[in-house]
């Protein structure tokens, strides 16, 4: 039950997020593009959600994933937000944990 | 015609299999196919995939551990940065071998199990093989490998999927699929035994609905519904020749795993002709691609877009014309064949295993004058 809820919240800021086994990301030789590969499809990532999943290394926490980002694309509240909501819907479909 | 590139390979390694399931679609006639591609056949194969577009591989078979070499096919897959899924029944698969294929590179393992109940999994699989898969199962997960539980659902099983959602999370599985069966090869010879009724299939999809919402995040649970039932068809392989190739055993060449079963086509082999030129020029994988060979009510339809008509396999089989809609469309002229399918008497016919004496039967029953 504690995990289940745990789950199914808003990811927290002390998560360090970090691609499930099976999940992996490449570049897509046909168009440059990056995509996450698991067994069931080949999910297009645009610019700024592959650099999210790119720091995704299992040390980083999501604070810093942040921070970075902020640093890099300039300081907007959105970046946080949409970080969370990206990396929370990505562990509902256990492609990051 | 200007084609977009395949992006998954569907490897058929062999047709040989230790269980019998009533539901393989695999072809009728595998057992007279027993020619298989070598090695470095495979290995040529993946690597003109890789550079044709291709970024999934899926090893399937029959059963693939029945190739001895397939802990080189998955290195040379993964030479060529292929995500390689390994569908297996897992009869045969130990500890030595699944590392092996890790270290080789293999990503994912799919497992299918027959039934979320022993006796009910071994008679649907003709073999005494449930309580073997389910050590397997605990194997992988306990390797950490990244797991699928795949369950074909029909009449005889449906009913107990809260089973098997509950097996698929004891088992420690990240997804579990619940896919309907599907009425190609041996699974439309054994129709009459394997429909679903309307009910058990609401139940079944009500159950799974509940477990998918309370195991978000956990398991991901996905329950596909029978075409037959359904009024509109599947969007079969996301449309012919748009996204994957398969390669049988033998090195045939084809859109669909079933495709084999419409008559008057000629297969491409690999042996023969490149990947790409396959992909791009072969009058197999042009035959139904874009919108120009549709019939009515497909040729004008809205939905065309969406399911591109439906099965080709299936309007060959139930309609005579490949090019038809399929009749699991409701708009279908043909759509009567899937109705009455629903009310077919199992009682007066007996189930066909999938054993390589019964497709010996039917080949030869179906080469001998009259029969
Ligand atoms: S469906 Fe069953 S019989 Fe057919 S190939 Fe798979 S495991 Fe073998
Ligand atoms: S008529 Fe053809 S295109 Fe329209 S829904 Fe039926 S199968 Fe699909």
């Amino acid at each position: 039950m504690a995990r289940r809820r745990m789950n199914s919240d808003a990811p927290d800021g002390g998560w360090r997020p970090r691609l499930a086994a099976g999940v992996r990301l490449r570049v897509d030789p046909a168009d440059g593009r990056e995509r996450l590969l698991f067994p069931e499809a080949a999910l297009e990532l645009n610019e700024t959600a592959a650099a999210i999943v790119r720091l995704c290394d299992g040390r980083r926490s999501l604070a810093e994933i942040v921070g970075e980002l902020t640093g890099r694309y300039g300081t907007t509240g959105a970046i946080a937000r949409e970080t969370a909501e990206f990396l929370g819907a990505m562990r509902e479909r256990r492609l990051v944990e | 015609m200007n084609t977009s590139p395949p992006r998954s390979l569907v490897a058929e390694l062999t047709y040989r299999c230790p269980l019998g399931c009533l539901y393989c679609s695999n072809p009728l006639d595998f057992a007279k196919r027993r020619a298989e591609l070598s090695t470095g056949d495979w290995s040529r194969i993946f690597a003109q995939a890789a550079a044709l577009g291709v970024l999934q591989l899926h090893l399937t078979g029959g059963e693939p551990l029945l190739r001895d070499d397939l802990t080189e096919l998955t290195a040379a897959a993964r030479a060529c940065d292929l995500y390689i899924n390994l569908i297996t029944s897992g009869v045969g698969l130990t500890e030595a071998r699944l590392d092996a294929f890790r270290a080789a590179g293999l990503d994912h393992v799919q497992l299918s199990l027959q039934d979320g109940d022993e006796a009910g999994a071994d008679y649907v699989a003709g073999a005494g093989v449930h309580r073997r898969k389910l050590a397997v199962a605990r194997m992988i997960a306990r390797m950490k490998i990244p797991l699928t539980l795949n369950f074909v659902v029909h009449r005889l099983n449906l009913d107990r999927v809260g089973a098997m959602i509950d097996l698929a999370a004891e088992l420690g599985a990240r997804r579990v699929e619940l896919a309907s069966v599907q009425f190609h090869g041996w699974a439309l010879l054994n129709r009459a035994h394997l429909m679903p009724t309307p009910e058990q299939n609401d139940r079944a999809e009500a159950i799974a609905r509940g477990a998918a919402e309370r195991m978000r995040g956990l398991m991901q649970v996905v329950f596909v519904r029978n075409d037959y039932l359904a009024g509109r068809p599947k969007p079969c392989m996301g449309g012919w020749g748009r996204g994957t190739i398969v390669i049988d055993p033998a090195g045939y060449a084809m859109p669909c795993q079933a495709a084999a079963s419409i008559a008057g086509l000629e297969f491409p082999n690999v042996r023969t002709a490149t990947l790409g030129e396959i992909w791009r020029d072969s009058s197999v994988f042009n035959a139904f691609r874009g919108y120009d060979w549709m019939k009515e009510p497909c040729r004008t339809c809205p939905e065309r877009e969406r399911d591109f008509g439906g099965c080709r396999c299936q309007a060959f089989a139930l309609a005579g014309d490949a090019a038809a809609a399929d009749p699991a469309c409701e708009f279908s002229p043909h759509h009567r064949t899937v109705i009455s399918a629903r009310t077919e008497l199992s009682e007066r016919i007996n189930p066909v295993y999938r054993t390589a004496r019964s497709s010996r039967d039917i080949v030869h029953r179906n080469n001998s004058p009259g029969g």
